[in-house]
């Protein structure tokens, strides 16, 4: 009994720690975002200060509003996780299933483009998009993410989609399902957990890119982490709305998260097949 | 009296895997209603004929006929069969409810009559009460039940049937192996059953097909086969304990096994190798015959089992529990010529 209450202690001891570390520069930012830019510079730190809301109301309404940068946000990584998830996926499954000639080449491929650095493709694309008259375009941008993210959703799913054993597939064609039916009423369900893993992935990849975003991006397409930059200039830093815009932006990705934990379930396909404990 | 279950023709069906050939060349008729076991050993490629029937696996040579009609080629959807997977193949996200209903939808059936015909399937196998449970909620044997209902709701004429009952435990297997046998005479369906246990073939088949290494070595009742095995091979693999092999000599009317000369009830003409198989429990052990020594006994309860060492072969016997035979002792063994089968023992052909 004791002794494992001490264990408990000693974990839970352990996980406040780790907590802590995580949560610090969040509870500092959040802290920040509600002081004025007086008390952020002050030294020693203010612990106790007023709580002022002037910092939201610049980013929301002032005249450095990050709100159409939060909308750009939104269309550019809905886009790209969109367009990831409706080619990823049927690609996953053709990976998965079908004997494809140079099918284990593909997979290597697949793989090789995640390991590029980021950094030396910038030039390349900056001038594909220029010839393209795509520079500064949604559409410019979101192939761009597509690059990335479609490789490294194809290999995600695959690994969920071999997952599902092929007799749940056959069965549903012999019960006259079709390929396409077969797919969408006993496939696509056992992979929900995996769509939804994918979908957070892609999406957070592409709300929080920044690289990209400010070579190819600029004026017309300027993205929230685009915009937060703006916020450091030669002159100074404001660093309570860059807080707040901060806070803001972070504000659709914990949703994201919070909606995607309840579809990522373990154990949903326990009990299909003898012995079948997956995801 | 005229079934409404289908028949089924495999003619020359032919398989490779790469280099390998899986099957070769099977041959094959099943009458419309009749309870058809493929009994073979793993690797024996009775699944693969078993898959090839229902269109999931596409063959190299031969023609798949249904009814009269060559289905070669068609989808697994086109061939009016139902199917029963070693693994069941349950739609995990679904209710025993929509599992079973699943056939139904697929063709847009009428919700009222799915309804309808979820019931009575689920009630024939008696899961009726389970129905709104998900496939993980339910035992092995309950699974294995809602697999049978979604097989048998829309009424297939063809049943296949893999390995169905591996996956419960002995009791139930025997339980479910005398159901699955009035499911199939109530509905008048073909089945077609895939096992690799020789005593659940013999015991549940009208016909059985025997397999081995990809191809047909004997196919008959179960009579037939375990009365006049064709090969070593095929006799080797029925009976618990299998039939007993002796290395003889032959030479008309007279074989020699470990320097006893018995009398054939045929003349087998010129001198010759041969090789005597006996079933276990032919085999008498009394004061004459062939000299052997006890080697070891296992109790069965009802019988015995006592393991004979002739010179060099070694030969089992199954004996009545009553007679009490001393491990190491020194007994003679006989046999009648009847019980005898003798084989070649280059060939392993029946001669």
């Amino acid at each position: 009994m004791k002794r494992a209450f001490m264990r408990r202690l000693a974990l839970a001891c352990a996980a406040g720690a780790l907590l802590s570390v995580w949560g610090f520069p969040v509870i500092w930012a959040l802290l920040t975002s509600f002081k004025t830019e007086r008390d952020v510079l002050a030294y020693p730190p203010k612990i106790l200060f007023e709580p002022s809301l002037a910092s939201y109301r610049d980013v929301l309404s002032g005249a450095s509003s990050i709100v159409p940068n939060l909308v750009s946000s939104i269309i550019v990584a809905s886009g790209a996780t969109l367009l990831t998830l409706l080619f990823a996926v049927p690609a996953g499954y053709a990976l998965a299933r079908l004997d494809l000639p140079g099918k284990r080449a593909s997979g290597f491929y697949v793989l090789a483009t995640q390991m590029l650095p980021p950094v030396g493709l910038i030039i390349p694309y900056y001038l594909v998009l220029q010839r393209l008259g795509a520079l500064d375009t949604y559409a410019g941008l979101i192939v761009i993410y597509l690059t990335f993210s479609l490789p490294f959703a194809i290999w995600l799913l695959v690994s969920y989609f071999e997952d599902v054993p092929r007799e749940m597939e056959e069965a549903a064609l012999l019960d006259r399902a079709g390929r396409l039916r077969a797919f969408w009423y006993v496939i696509l369900p056992q992979v929900r957990g995996g769509i939804a893993v994918t979908t957070v992935f892609i999406f957070l990849n592409a709300w929080n890119e920044f690289l990209f975003a400010v070579v190819l991006g600029g004026n017309r397409v300027r993205p929230v982490t685009v915009a937060m930059f703006n916020f450091i200039s030669v002159e100074q830093t404001r660093w309570a709305s860059l807080a707040a815009g901060a806070m803001i932006a972070m504000a659709p990705v914990m949703l994201l998260g919070l909606i995607a934990q309840k579809h990522i379930v373990k154990g949903l396909t326990v009990g299909a097949v003898k012995g079948g404990g997956r995801r | 009296m005229t079934s409404r279950g289908a028949g089924v023709s495999l003619r020359n069906i032919v398989k490779r895997h790469g280099n390998v050939t899986a099957l070769k060349g099977i041959d094959l008729d099943i009458r419309p209603g009749e309870f058809f076991a493929l009994l073979g050993p793993s690797g024996s490629g009775k699944t693969t004929t078993l898959r090839i029937l229902a269109g999931l696996e596409a063959h190299d040579a031969g023609k798949v006929i249904l009814d009269g009609r060559d289905v070669t080629g068609t989808d697994p959807g086109e061939r009016d069969v139902a199917m029963v997977f070693q693994s069941y193949a349950l739609y995990p996200h679904m209710s025993v409810y929509e599992n079973i209903a699943f056939p139904l939808r697929m063709v847009k059936t009428p919700s009222a009559e799915i309804d309808r015909a979820v019931r009575e399937s689920a009630s024939r196998v008696k899961i009726e009460h389970l129905l709104e449970r998900r496939p993980g909620q339910l035992s092995g044997g309950q699974q294995q039940r809602c697999a049978l209902a979604r097989a048998i709701v829309r009424k297939p004429r063809l049943f296949l049937l893999d390995e169905p009952l591996s996956n419960l435990d002995a009791k139930l297997r025997l339980e479910t192996r005398v159901e699955l046998r009035k499911l199939q005479r109530a509905l008048d369906v073909t089945a077609v059953y895939v096992t690799h246990d020789q005593e659940e073939a013999m015991t549940i088949a009208d016909r059985l097909a025997i397999f081995m290494e990809g191809a047909i070595v004997q196919t008959g009742t179960p009579e037939d086969v375990f009365r006049r095995p064709a090969t070593v091979e095929v006799a080797t693999f029925l009976g618990n304990p299998p039939m007993n092999l002796m290395p003889g000599r032959l030479s008309g009317h007279d074989v020699v096994i470990a320097d006893h000369r018995m009398r054939l009830d045929a003349d087998y003409g010129a001198e010759r190798d041969v090789l005597v198989g006996v079933q276990p429990s032919r085999i008498e052990v009394g004061a004459e015959g062939i000299a052997a020594h006890v080697d070891l006994t296992e109790q069965l309860g009802d019988s015995v089992i006592v393991d004979l060492q002739l010179g060099a072969t070694r030969v089992r016997a199954k004996l009545p529990e009553r007679s009490r035979l001393a491990e190491g002792a020194r007994v003679h063994v006989r046999f009648d010529a009847a019980d005898m089968h003798l084989f070649d023992p280059e060939t392993h052909r029946r001669l």
